[in-house]
C-alpha cells in the first residue's frame, strides 16, 4: 500500500468502539477490504489507523433472532450469505444479488456489511436488502440506535454513518411462506461486472409487491411509488408491462462510461417487467 | 458437453507418416509455469535494483510552459528525476516522432512528461506529487475526421520528422503520418461496368492487448561506458538492440536484451517501448539497476493500443454477383505517435480488401495523426479491422443483389490463377479459403439467411437466433528481407539443444520447433531442449516474434539446421565407416549405411567428435546452423502498391451461430466454427489453442472493448472495472477449430502461421449473424448489449 | 535465471518507515514468523518477504485475479488482504500444490489439456480451482465457470481450463475411491 497506516485488529466490540470514539475520521474499518485496500494503493484515503472486525466474534454471526427475523452480523462474507440456507430459503433475493456479485474470490472476502456501508450507487446487495425492509444496526460508545436501510443512504458514497460508528449488522425482519424474490441484473460482460442496472422484487404472503432498484438514481432506490400503484392495481396479464411503463417516472438514471442514461432507462422497463413476471407466476419456479 | 472439439482435418492426413510433426506434445515448458517456477521480468529483482515511476499528462494536447522537479529531486531515496528537456531524443520504427519523455508539448493524456527513480516505489510515487507541471491545453485532435481537416496539427514538425522513404509517405502539413496507395486496373471503367454499386462507412474504436504480465523493464547501463543490459518482458529483443543503437548512436555490440519468460505479448510488446527510459535513468544513477513495471493503469493509457479504424468502402457488382471494382479509405486513428500504425496502414493496402479478386481496385490507407494513446501491432496487425470493414461489406452487397452471402463470395474469392490487388498470382499451393468457407458453412448448417417472416415470427419469442459467415487472410507483415536463425549443439549424451531468435509468448513455438527438429533428426522428442530466456548476446538472430511467421521461418530454419548437423555427422561417420557420404542415412540416433543396417554409429558417438578406439579424434563438437531469409519479396512501387509483400497467406473463415435477446440487447453466442488452411499441422494441441484463444479475443473485440474519451480527450476506462474483456463466463457454448492442410511448398513440412488469424473477422462474422437474427445492420464495433438495442430501437422508427 | 539475485533487500521494496510487526502464519504446511512492514499486502508478503513468486500482480485492484491463493481454504485475491490479516492463517500458494517433487492431478491435467499459453494467469486460476475442487469435488461446467470467472486469461479463450479441471475432478474422484 502507498499509505502510511497503523493497523488494529480489537478483541472485542469495546476495544473497537472506543478507538473509532478517539480516533473519529483518523479511523477506517476494515471487514472484507475489497473496496478499502483499493483505495489505499491509490492514496485515495490516506487513515493513520485502521480497524479490522473480524476479531469480533459476534459480527460473524447469521442467526435467526426472536421473532423470526435474521441477523447479518457486519464480518460476514457475501459468500456466507449467499450459501446460507436460511437466505437462500427465505431470502431469495439477497441470495440471487450475492451470486451475481462481483467475483467468487471477492465475495469471500467482500461483506454484506460492507457493500452496505460503501454506499455506491450500484451497490448489488442493497435493493434486495431495501425490499426485505431490513434495518441497520449502528453502535457507538454512546449507544445503539436502528434506523432503516432506506434511511441509511444519502448520497453517492454517503451515508448517516459518523466516523466514531460501527455499522453493527442488518436485521432481516421474519419473512413468511408463501412469499416469492428475485434480483436482476445487467452488466457488461457475464463475468465479474458492475451493474448497469439492477432489481429487486418481493411480493410478500399478502401479495403486496416490494420493489427496489440500483444504478438509476444518486442511492440504492426504493420503488415506492410503483409499489403503491401495483399494490393498487387489480391483477392482470398488462401488470408486468405497466409495471416496465410506470417505472420511469420514478428513476434518474445518469449516463456514465458504463450506459447512456436512456438505455438504463430502457432496461429498467424491462428488468422490472421480467420481475414482476416472475413475482406473479403461479406454481413457484 | 464437450466444449472443444478436437481440432480436426480436413484433407490428407499425411501427418500419418510423421514422428512428430502434427501429434499434440505437451509444451516444453509447462512443468515451470503450472509449479509457479516460470520466471518474468516482473519477478526480478537485481541487487542495488532503484524502481522508476512516471508522471502523466492529464491533457490530450498541450504545451509544457514550466516544469519543476527541485522538490522531488530533494526528496531523500531519490536518485534520478530526468523531463524531455534533458532527453533530446527521438524514436521510432518509420517514423522518427517519439520522444521519450514528452518535449516542450503533451500530444496524449497519459503521455509521460517526467521520470523519477528511487529506492522504492513508494519513495518514486512520493517524488512524482512533489513535480510540479504547468501546461497551456491546446485544442485536440480526437477523430480523423478532425485529423483529416489539419486545423490542428499533432505534430507540428511533420515536414521535418526522419522517416524510411519510400515505403511510407507522411504528407507536409497535414496529421497524416503516411498515405499507402494500392491501385490496380481502371477503377471508372470498373464502375462503368457495375451494374449495382453498394457503399458504406464502417467504424471501430481503439482496443488494449491486455497482456497480463504489464509492460515491464530492467535495465543496467554502465556509466562509463556505451555497454547497455537490458531484461524485458519484449516479443522483439533483436528490433529492442536496433532500435537503441540507432537512437542512441551506439552500437549493437554494446547492448544485451535478454527476455525470460514473457507473460503475454499479442503486439504489445513488439518494438521498443519503457527500455529508453530505462537506459538514461540507470546511466544517470550510475549504473544502478533500474526496473520501470507498468501499472494497469499505464497499461491502458500510457502504453500502445490497437487503432482505432473509420472505413469508407464503395463496391461495383454485376448482376451475378460479381465484384468489378471497388474503392476503399481506410483512415486510421493512429494517436499521438506513428509507432507500427503505419505499417498497419501498408498492410491495410496490400491485404485489405480481403481475399477476393478484384480487377479494378483503388485504395487509400492513411494513418493519421490524433491527440489519442498512440498505436501499435495488435494481434493481426490490421486485418481484424479491414475485415470488419470489408466482411461486413461483402454482406451488404449479397443483401443488395439479394443474394446468399455464400454464394456471393464463392463467386468471389481468390483462387488459383487469381491475381491478388497487388498483382501476386495465386497458385495451387497457395491454399483454399474457398474450402475454408465450406467446412464452416457445413459445420453450422448454414442454408442461407432466414426470411423476413421467419425473422419476424421469432422476434415475438423475445429471443431470435441467427446464423453469419466470414472469410479471411492474412501473410507476415514484415520486410521483403526478413531473416532468422536457429543454432543447434549435441552433447556427449545425444541430447541436442537448440538455440533460437524468436520469443515463445505462450504461443508454443519452442515446442513446435523441437518437434521439426526432432522429426528431422529422427530422435526422441525428451532429448530435444530448446534454450529458455532468449538472450541477444548468445541466441542468433531473429527479425522480431510477430506478424505469424515463426513457424514458416523458424521452422525453415531449424530444419537447414538439424540437416546441416546430420551432414557433420554424416562426413565423420564416412570416415569411420569407410564408405561415401552418400551412401548414409539416419533414424533411431544413428547414422548407418543404407544397405549394410549394422554398419552404423550412435549420434552420441558423434557429438563431440568421433574417438577411435586406440584414443585418435575426428571431427569435432558438433554444432549446426541454419537460415532462413524471406525469398522472392519485393518492396511495394510507391504509387499503386503493386509488388510481392505475402511470404505466405493464411486462409481461413468462421461461421457464427447467435441467439439475441431483443429485449436485453444481449447476445449469446451458440458456436464459433473456424476453419484455416494452415498447409499442415505441426502441433495439433497448440495449434487449436491458438484458435480458440484467438476467437475469444477477436470476441471481446467485437462485443465488448474499446477505449472510450471525454470529449477533451482523456480516457474513461483505464483500468479493468471498466476495460472489461471476457471471462470464463463470456464465451461461446461451443468454439470448433477445422484445419485444412493444402501444403504450401516452401513450408516446413507445408506448415503456414496461424497464431494471428482466429480474431480475424470474428467481429464481422458476429454482425452477420447479429443480422440474419435481426434484419439489422450494425456498422460500428462492439455491439455493446447497449448498441444492439438502439439498433432495433432506431429500425422500429 | 537469476536465482542468485531472488534474495535481495526486500526490505528497500513497499517500506513505510513504520514499526515492523511480526506475523504468524502457516505457508504451504510450513510455520513462518517474520517482521513486516504493516502496510504491506500479503501478495507483497509472500512474494517479496517469502520469495514465493508463483503469485502474480496483475492489476492489483482485485480484478484480474492472477494473485489469487487459498486463504484459510478459501480462494481470495492477495492483493486485497493486508499482511497483517494472515496472523494465524494457513495459506496455499501455487508452490504448495505439488507433493514431494510429484504434481497433483490438477496441475497434470493443465498440462495435458494445455490450459495455459503465456503461464502468468495460471498460478491465480490453479489456486480458484484448487479451492472449487476442495468445496464442490464434482462441479459442473456452470459452477467452474463461476469459480474461475475472476481470472483474466487473455490466451487460452479458457475452454482448455475448464477441460483440465473437468478432468482433474474426475481423476480426483477414481484416485479418492481407489
Amino acid at each position: 500500500m502507498d499509505s502510511d497506516f497503523l493497523y488494529i485488529k480489537p478483541p472485542s466490540l469495546s476495544d473497537l468502539l472506543n478507538h473509532l470514539e478517539s480516533w473519529g475520521e483518523k479511523s477506517k474499518v476494515l471487514a472484507g477490504g475489497t473496496d478499502l485496500l483499493v483505495l489505499l494503493r491509490r492514496h485515495d484515503l490516506s487513515p493513520s489507523y485502521v480497524v479490522d472486525i473480524k476479531g469480533i466474534e459476534e459480527l460473524q454471526r447469521l442467526e435467526e433472532v426472536e421473532g423470526g427475523d435474521i441477523f447479518l452480523g457486519a464480518g460476514l462474507t457475501v459468500n456466507e450469505a449467499a450459501h446460507s440456507g436460511l437466505v437462500q430459503k427465505r431470502y431469495k433475493a439477497l441470495a440471487d444479488a450475492a451470486n451475481k456479485l462481483a467475483s467468487y474470490q471477492l465475495r469471500n472476502r467482500a461483506t454484506v456489511v460492507g457493500n452496505i456501508c460503501n454506499a455506491s450507487p450500484g451497490a448489488d446487495l442493497a435493493g434486495p436488502l431495501l425490499v426485505f425492509d431490513a434495518k441497520v444496526q449502528i453502535v457507538s460508545t454512546q449507544g445503539k440506535r436502528e434506523v432503516l436501510l432506506q434511511d441509511f443512504f444519502t448520497g453517492v458514497k454517503k451515508t448517516i454513518l459518523r466516523p466514531q460508528e460501527l455499522l453493527y449488522g442488518l436485521t432481516l425482519p421474519a419473512v413468511t411462506a408463501g412469499e416469492r424474490s428475485i434480483y436482476l441484473k445487467l452488466a457488461r460482460i457475464k463475468g465479474h461486472d458492475l451493474g448497469i442496472v439492477g432489481v429487486a422484487g418481493r411480493l410478500d404472503s399478502r401479495k403486496k409487491f416490494h420493489l427496489a432498484m440500483s444504478s438509476v438514481a444518486p442511492t440504492p432506490l426504493r420503488l415506492t411509488r410503483l409499489e403503491a400503484l401495483l399494490n393498487g392495481s387489480s391483477r392482470s396479464a398488462e401488470l408486468p408491462d405497466q409495471a416496465a411503463e410506470a417505472v420511469q417516472e420514478e428513476i434518474r438514471p445518469i449516463s456514465d462510461v458504463r450506459a447512456s442514461a436512456a438505455y438504463r432507462q430502457h432496461m429498467a422497463g424491462v428488468l422490472v417487467k421480467r420481475v414482476v413476471q416472475y413475482l406473479v407466476q403461479e406454481g413457484g419456479e | 458437453m464437450t466444449l472443444v472439439m478436437e481440432g480436426r482435418s480436413e484433407g490428407a492426413m499425411r501427418e500419418a507418416g510423421y514422428r512428430y510433426v502434427g501429434h499434440s506434445p505437451d509444451r516444453q515448458e509447462a512443468l515451470e509455469k503450472v509449479t509457479g517456477r516460470a520466471r518474468y521480468v516482473h519477478d526480478m529483482e537485481l541487487p542495488g535494483m532503484l524502481y522508476a515511476k512516471m508522471l502523466h499528462s492529464p491533457y490530450a494536447h498541450a504545451e509544457i510552459l514550466s516544469l519543476d522537479v527541485s522538490e522531488a529531486k530533494a526528496l531523500p531515496g531519490v536518485k534520478a528525476v530526468l523531463t524531455g528537456r534533458e532527453l533530446p531524443y527521438l524514436l521510432g520504427l518509420y517514423m522518427v516522432d517519439k520522444p521519450i519523455l514528452a518535449q516542450h508539448k503533451v500530444r496524449y493524456q497519459g503521455e509521460p512528461v517526467a521520470a523519477v527513480a528511487a529506492v522504492d516505489t513508494r519513495t518514486a510515487a512520493k517524488a512524482l506529487s512533489l513535480i510540479k507541471v504547468e501546461y497551456q491545453p491546446l485544442p485536440a485532435v480526437l477523430s480523423v475526421e478532425e485529423a483529416l481537416t489539419g486545423g490542428v496539427l499533432v505534430h507540428e514538425d511533420i515536414n521535418t520528422l526522419d522517416y524510411v522513404k519510400g515505403v511510407f509517405f507522411p504528407q507536409p502539413n497535414s496529421n497524416i503520418a503516411s498515405w499507402h496507395k494500392t491501385i490496380k486496373g481502371d477503377i471508372q471503367k470498373g464502375f462503368a461496368q457495375a451494374e449495382l454499386t453498394i457503399e458504406n462507412e464502417w467504424r471501430l474504436p481503439q482496443v488494449a492487448h491486455v497482456p497480463l504480465e504489464t509492460h515491464v523493464v530492467i535495465v543496467q547501463a554502465d556509466p562509463y561506458s556505451p555497454k547497455v543490459k537490458i531484461w524485458s518482458s519484449s516479443q522483439s529483443p533483436f528490433a529492442v538492440r536496433n532500435l537503441l543503437a540507432k537512437a542512441f548512436g551506439i552500437s549493437r555490440g554494446d547492448i544485451t536484451v535478454v527476455v525470460p519468460y514473457i507473460g503475454g505479448g499479442f503486439g504489445g510488446k513488439a518494438g521498443i517501448h519503457l527500455e529508453p527510459l530505462g537506459v538514461v535513468l540507470s546511466r544517470v544513477c550510475q549504473g544502478r539497476p533500474v526496473k520501470i513495471q507498468a501499472t494497469r493503469e499505464e497499461e491502458f493509457n500510457q502504453l500502445p493500443t490497437r487503432e482505432g479504424l473509420r472505413g469508407r468502402v464503395k463496391t461495383g457488382v454485376t448482376k451475378d454477383g460479381k465484384i468489378v471494382a471497388e474503392e476503399i479509405y481506410f483512415d486510421w486513428d493512429g494517436g499521438a505517435y506513428a509507432d507500427y500504425s503505419v505499417n498497419v496502414g501498408r498492410a491495410a493496402g496490400y491485404a485489405g480488401a480481403g481475399p477476393y479478386e478484384i480487377p479494378n481496385i483503388e485504395l487509400h490507407s492513411r494513418t493519421l495523426y490524433t491527440n489519442k494513446v498512440f498505436g501499435t501491432a495488435y494481434r493481426g496487425f490490421g486485418h481484424l479491422e479491414t475485415h470488419w470493414v470489408i466482411e461486413r461489406q461483402m454482406d451488404l452487397a449479397a443483401q443488395a443483389l439479394e443474394m446468399d452471402p455464400y454464394e456471393f463470395r464463392m463467386k468471389n474469392l481468390l483462387r488459383e490463377g487469381a491475381t491478388t490487388i497487388t498483382g501476386e498470382k495465386i497458385t495451387a499451393h497457395s491454399g483454399c479459403v474457398d474450402q475454408c468457407l465450406e467446412a464452416v458453412a457445413k459445420e453450422i448448417a448454414w442454408t442461407g439467411y432466414q426470411s423476413a417472416a421467419e425473422r419476424e415470427k421469432a422476434f415475438k419469442t423475445g429471443k431470435v437466433r441467427g446464423k453469419g459467415l466470414a472469410v479471411l487472410h492474412k501473410a507476415p507483415a514484415m520486410p521483403p528481407n526478413t531473416s532468422t536463425s536457429a543454432i543447434m549443439q549435441m552433447d556427449e549424451d545425444g541430447t541436442v539443444r537448440l538455440l533460437l531468435g524468436a520469443i515463445d509468448m505462450g504461443q508454443g513455438a519452442y515446442t513446435t520447433m523441437a518437434q521439426i527438429a526432432a522429426e528431422v533428426l529422427d530422435m526422441p522428442l525428451e532429448k530435444v531442449k530448446v534454450i529458455w530466456e532468449n538472450d541477444t548476446d548468445k541466441n542468433p538472430y531473429d527479425w522480431q516474434t510477430v506478424a505469424s511467421k515463426y513457424t514458416f521461418m523458424g521452422g525453415n530454419a531449424v530444419i537447414r539446421c538439424a540437416q546441416d548437423l546430420l551432414r557433420q555427422m554424416k562426413e565423420v561417420a564416412a570416415c569411420v565407416l569407410r564408405c561415401p557420404v552418400d551412401e548414409l542415412t539416419h533414424g533411431n540416433e544413428r547414422i548407418r549405411h543404407i544397405q549394410h543396417q549394422d554398419k552404423a554409429i550412435a549420434f552420441k558417438d558423434l557429438a563431440l567428435g568421433y574417438a577411435y578406439q586406440n584414443g585418435t579424434g575426428i571431427g569435432g563438437p558438433l554444432i549446426g546452423r541454419g537460415v532462413y531469409m524471406a525469398e522472392g519479396l519485393t518492396n511495394l512501387d510507391p504509387a499503386t502498391g503493386q509488388g510481392l509483400p505475402a511470404l505466405d497467406w493464411t486462409y481461413g473463415a468462421h461461421g457464427a451461430e447467435i441467439e439475441i435477446d431483443v429485449e436485453t440487447g444481449e447476445i449469446h453466442v451458440l458456436k464459433i466454427a473456424s476453419a484455416f488452411d494452415v498447409g499442415q499441422v505441426i502441433n495439433r494441441k497448440l495449434a487449436v489453442g491458438q484458435v480458440v484463444g484467438g476467437v475469444i479475443q477477436g470476441l471481446g473485440s467485437a462485443l465488448i472493448e474499446g477505449y472510450k474519451y471525454s470529449p477533451e480527450g482523456r480516457l474513461l476506462n483505464p483500468s479493468f472495472t471498466d476495460n472489461k474483456i471476457p471471462t470464463a463466463k463470456d464465451i461461446p457454448d461451443r468454439v470448433v477449430p477445422i484445419f485444412i492442410e493444402n501444403p504450401q511448398r516452401d513450408g516446413p513440412f507445408g506448415a503456414r502461421g496461424v497464431g494471428e488469424h482466429p480474431m480475424i473477422s470474428v467481429p464481422s462474422v458476429l454482425a452477420n449473424a447479429v443480422y440474419d437474427a435481426l434484419g439489422v445492420n450494425f456498422y460500428e464495433l462492439p455491439l455493446s448489449p447497449e448498441r444492439i438495442v438502439s439498433g432495433l430501437a432506431r429500425q422500429k422508427e | 535465471m537469476c536465482a542468485e539475485h531472488e534474495h535481495k533487500a526486500a526490505q528497500t521494496y513497499q517500506d513505510s518507515g513504520l514499526p515492523r510487526v511480526l506475523l504468524n502464519c502457516t505457508v504451504n504446511g510450513e510455520n513462518v514468523s517474520q517482521w513486516i512492514d504493516p502496510t504491506m499486502s500479503l501478495l507483497h508478503f509472500l512474494r517479496h518477504e517469502l520469495n514465493l513468486l508463483g503469485t502474480k500482480e496483475g492489476c492489483g485492484e482485485g480484478e484480474c485475479g492472477a494473485c489469487t491463493i487459498i486463504f484459510n481454504g478459501r480462494a481470495v485475491n492477495s492483493c486485497l488482504v493486508l499482511a497483517q490479516e494472515a496472523e494465524g492463517s494457513r495459506i496455499l500458494t501455487v508452490e504448495g500444490l505439488g507433493q514431494e517433487g510429484q504434481l497433483s492431478i490438477l496441475q497434470q491435467e493443465f498440462i495435458k489439456e494445455d490450459a495455459l499459453q503465456c503461464g502468468f494467469c495460471t498460478p491465480g486460476m490453479l489456486m480458484s480451482a484448487r479451492a472449487l475442487l476442495d468445496r464442490n469435488p464434482e462441479p459442473e461446467e456452470e459452477e467452474i465457470k463461476e469459480a474461475i470467472a475472476g481470472n483474466l486469461c487473455r490466451c487460452t479463450g479458457y475452454y482448455p481450463i475448464i477441460e483440465a479441471i473437468k478432468k482433474a475432478s474426475e481423476r480426483e474422484k477414481e484416485a479418492s475411491q481407489r
